[in-house]
């Protein structure tokens, strides 16, 4: 399938408006791939990882190993265009199809490293690939897939593997309050095992001022992305969902130079702030339409938003799961385990308390209900996964209670965040024209029943 | 009642067909009935608080229409079913139902169930961890007590030691009579054919424990004694993967040259084989549940905390019970089936599937999505299969 009609070259001017601040962290991200390999070639241990909330992240870090993370190399295989052959070689070592996209690149990317080129990187990995795993972290947040597809590698490495742990904890159940201690001890102790792990494996100490240092970091990063978060409710919308996602890594991660990864969030809190003072839109159209995209969007053809953003669409929010909520105050909690656990547990633990208020029982939904208010939405963009349940069983109760409770409408177009064959951007193109008029006849209905937007 | 007057495998099949017809009777009767999704809400619970806990199945036969409204098509069709059905009130007779975060969708399905299903109050879900780690374990057992205390409350009143003790006994011994009824496959040929057998569970999951150990002493009696057994065939097969609630399939195998004599399945040995161990409380049931129940939706290292990692050894430490198995069975070919959209059993198939090589055991991966129809072009692979084991 094409990914848009309209080739680079005769465009005028570029359709989204993008962050100057957005190309340094995304910089990052791809020369932190390149570090790690030249690490890797000069003997040091390489460690695939999934994103894990964080409790992993930060005491890999702190032990100095270098981290590379499966999903989001994935996207950049989809986004190069080189994802298939990886797909390909999943399919053929028996895997189903059905499963998680980034599942597969990983899967066929570690068949073809360890069954077709002897231990080598392919030689169409981008950024020069990810050096063999001497350690593989799994973890079983959000999605069975994470600590499903890490298992499954034993079949190529023989790396040891942990899977980290965390309560799921956004249920009326794990909410009660007597509950909060006991989900920190068993997440500290989780992360104090792990740890503890680490050290045999490595045969070295943990350093804990380092690793306390790294928290105060994580705390300043997620501090400063949350004010861009917050920043972006403003109308015309000061930055589009396509530079969130060039530059979420570092944040989603740690990816890269902490140190280095805050200054630049800083200078798009910066940029983006001023944006809103002169009232500079994230697109170089008028802002007609305000839309959230809900949840992971197709890596592959993330030009077809060029195409929405010449007709006035904004997408000015996007993947909840994508983004921190603000951090605790952690200041009086001595423990560096127990503030790591903390730290990581407010994720999912900050999320439902509005929805039991609210009475409904999903916190996704109730999330994307305070977003859609907060951001003034228009509409939603739901993209349910061909490959991915965690990010897409929600997606209808969401697209009924925006609509039900808001009056906010939803496009729906089914694709995959890494098979582009399932994903048709002229479908998308089709149904705006009467999308629009959608939105338009849910901004008269919202108005008349007294909503501000 | 019909009920009233079949016995063995009349009445499992009776119940089998209508599986709601002794919970209604109890319901009126005042008992209050508790459905249980997947296996590891802790069922003894129900049981020691005078409920009767009932599993919940889908339906095969039944196209998913009212589910669309809650879900998306791309997520497990055996979990849309169900919710589909509570849409459509097929489960009016529930007093509340208790799911798991067995995995992603099973856990959303409770979810859903609250806010669209209204005609079971009640409900509760229960965090499960992803591994058997000890602290894991020990988390496990305080979600198992959180899920007791809200059952308390529904009961109106306290689960004392003895009352858990005498529940777990009494569960204990329908899964030694489920063994036991396994043990009626062991010879060959079988004495028990795959079909009967699947109408047996599903049946005894829809009765009180009491009634259901009643049911399966008579089913075992009577096809001891009886005359007529089930033709010798060339292949016994093991069936692999997550529920089958249905006859389906195994009507599919058994009308060609083979017999199922066994599984790992979540309907069949997985919901049996593990037994509470003394003293039965609740570290006992979180034990039970979390680390001896062997389901690919948790991770089990080969050693905990191990530092090096040997891919052969990994695959015998998770699915040795498979060539024990296998062994005891006299199991000559293997059928891995799955639903699809299944991820906690998908990513184990090439892995399984080499397992079994080294066994040398054959073996078929088919996918299907929970419905009757969609097994009729599986019948073709399934008979090519049986020709390839000579």
């Amino acid at each position: 399938m094409s990914e848009t009609a309209t080739p680079a070259k005769t465009e005028k001017k570029r359709a989204i408006n993008r962050l100057k601040s957005m190309y340094p962290l995304r910089n990052l991200v791809q020369q932190d791939y390149v570090n790690t390999l030249q690490a890797s070639n000069e003997g040091k241990p390489t460690v695939w990882s999934m994103l894990n909330y964080w409790e992993g992240d930060l005491p890999l870090k702190a032990m100095g190993l270098n981290i590379v993370y499966p999903e989001n190399y994935a996207t950049l295989l989809a986004a190069s265009g080189a994802a298939e052959p990886f797909l390909d070689a999943s399919d053929s070592d028996g895997f189903p199809t059905h499963m998680c996209g980034y599942g597969r690149s990983t899967i066929g990317y570690s068949y073809r490293m360890m069954k077709e080129n002897n231990g080598k990187i392919p030689p169409d990995a981008p950024l020069g690939g990810m050096a063999k795993p001497a350690l593989l972290l799994g973890s079983g947040i959000i999605c069975d897939a994470r600590f499903k597809w890490f298992q499954a590698l034993a079949r190529y490495f023989d790396a040891p593997e942990w899977c980290l742990e965390m309560p799921m904890m956004a249920t009326f159940e794990g909410t009660e309050a007597d509950l909060e201690d006991y989900q920190v001890k068993f997440l500290t102790k989780e992360i104090k095992d792990f740890i503890e792990f680490l050290e045999k494996l490595l045969k070295k100490k943990m350093d804990w001022a380092k690793l306390e240092e790294l928290i105060d970091l994580a705390t300043r990063i997620h501090e400063t992305t949350w004010q861009i978060g917050e920043a972006r409710k403003a109308i015309p919308g000061p930055m589009h969902s396509t530079d969130f996602w060039s530059s979420m890594p570092p944040a989603l991660f740690f990816a890269g130079d902490m140190k280095v990864s805050l200054k630049l969030y800083q200078d798009m809190l910066a940029e983006v702030q001023e944006r809103v003072r002169n009232k500079e839109s994230g697109i170089n159209f008028p802002e007609r339409y305000r839309l959230i995209f809900a949840e992971l969007p197709p890596w592959h053809s993330l030009k077809f938003f060029d195409n929405l953003a010449e007709k006035g669409w904004n997408f000015v929010f996007e993947s909840f799961g994508y983004h921190n909520t603000r951090p605790l105050d952690l200041s009086k909690v001595s423990d560096p385990c127990e503030k790591l656990a903390r730290f990581s547990r407010n994720f999912w633990f900050n999320i439902f308390p509005d929805a039991k208020k609210d009475g409904i029982s999903n916190p996704v939904v109730e999330t994307y209900l305070k977003i859609a208010r907060g951001y003034k939405a228009d509409g939603f963009f739901m993209h349910p996964l061909i490959s991915c349940r965690a990010a897409s069983c929600s997606l209808r109760t969401i697209q009924h209670f925006e609509q039900e409770k808001l009056d906010v409408p939803s496009l729906w177009v089914e694709g995959d965040i890494i098979d582009k064959r399932v994903f048709n951007p002229q479908e998308v193109l089709a149904k705006a024209e009467a999308f629009e008029q959608t939105m338009d006849h849910y901004r008269t209905v919202r108005k008349s029943k007294g909503l501000d937007w | 009642m019909v009920i009233a007057t079949t016995r063995g495998l009349s009445k499992a099949h009776e119940i089998y067909a209508d599986r709601g017809l002794r919970v209604r009777e109890l319901r009126k009767a005042g008992k209050k009935i508790i459905g249980y999704i997947c296996l590891y809400p802790p069922i003894e619970i129900i049981s020691a608080l005078g409920m009767v806990p009932f599993r919940v199945f889908g339906d095969m036969s039944e196209p998913i229409t009212a589910a669309d409204q809650v879900s998306t098509t791309v997520v497990c069709p055996f979990l849309r079913s169900i919710i589909d059905l509570g849409l459509k009130g097929k489960f009016n007779f529930l007093d509340g139902i208790v799911g798991a975060h067995t995995c992603d969708i099973g856990m959303t399905l409770v979810i859903s169930w609250r806010d669209y299903v209204k005609d079971a109050p009640f409900s509760h879900l229960i965090d499960v961890p992803h591994t058997d780690h000890a602290p894991a374990v020990d988390y496990f057992e305080g979600q198992i007590n959180s899920f007791k205390r809200h059952l308390e409350e529904l009961a109106g009143e306290k689960l004392t030691d003895d009352k858990l003790k005498k529940a777990c006994e009494l569960h204990n011994k329908q899964r030694k009579l489920v063994r036991d009824l396994y043990d009626l496959r062991k010879s060959d040929p079988p004495l028990l054919t795959s079909v009967e057998n699947i109408e047996v569970l599903v049946a005894i999951f829809s009765l009180p424990v009491d009634e259901g150990n009643d049911l399966l002493e008579d089913v075992i009696k009577e096809v001891k004694e009886r005359s007529i057994k089930p033709p010798k065939k060339k292949a016994r097969l093991l069936v692999w993967g997550p529920v089958f609630d249905n006859t389906s399939l195994y009507e599919l195998i058994e009308s060609a040259d083979a017999n199922v004599v066994v599984d790992d399945t979540c309907v069949g040995t997985r919901a049996f084989w593990a037994d509470v161990k003394a003293p039965y409380n609740l570290h006992a049931l979180a034990q039970r549940y979390l680390v001896d129940l062997k389901c690919p939706r948790t991770y089990r290292d080969t050693k905990h905390h191990e530092l090096e990692r040997n891919y052969d050894r990994d695959l015998d430490s998770r699915f040795n019970y498979i060539k024990k198995a296998i062994t005891d069975w006299k199991v000559n070919g293997a059928i891995l089936q799955s639903v699809k959209y299944c991820d906690t059993h998908g990513y184990e198939v090439p892995n399984l599937r080499h397992y079994l090589d080294t066994l040398g055991i054959p073996s078929i991966y088919i996918e299907h999505d929970y419905s009757e129809r969609s097994l009729a072009p599986i019948k073709t692979r399934v008979e090519a299969f049986l020709e390839t084991l000579g």
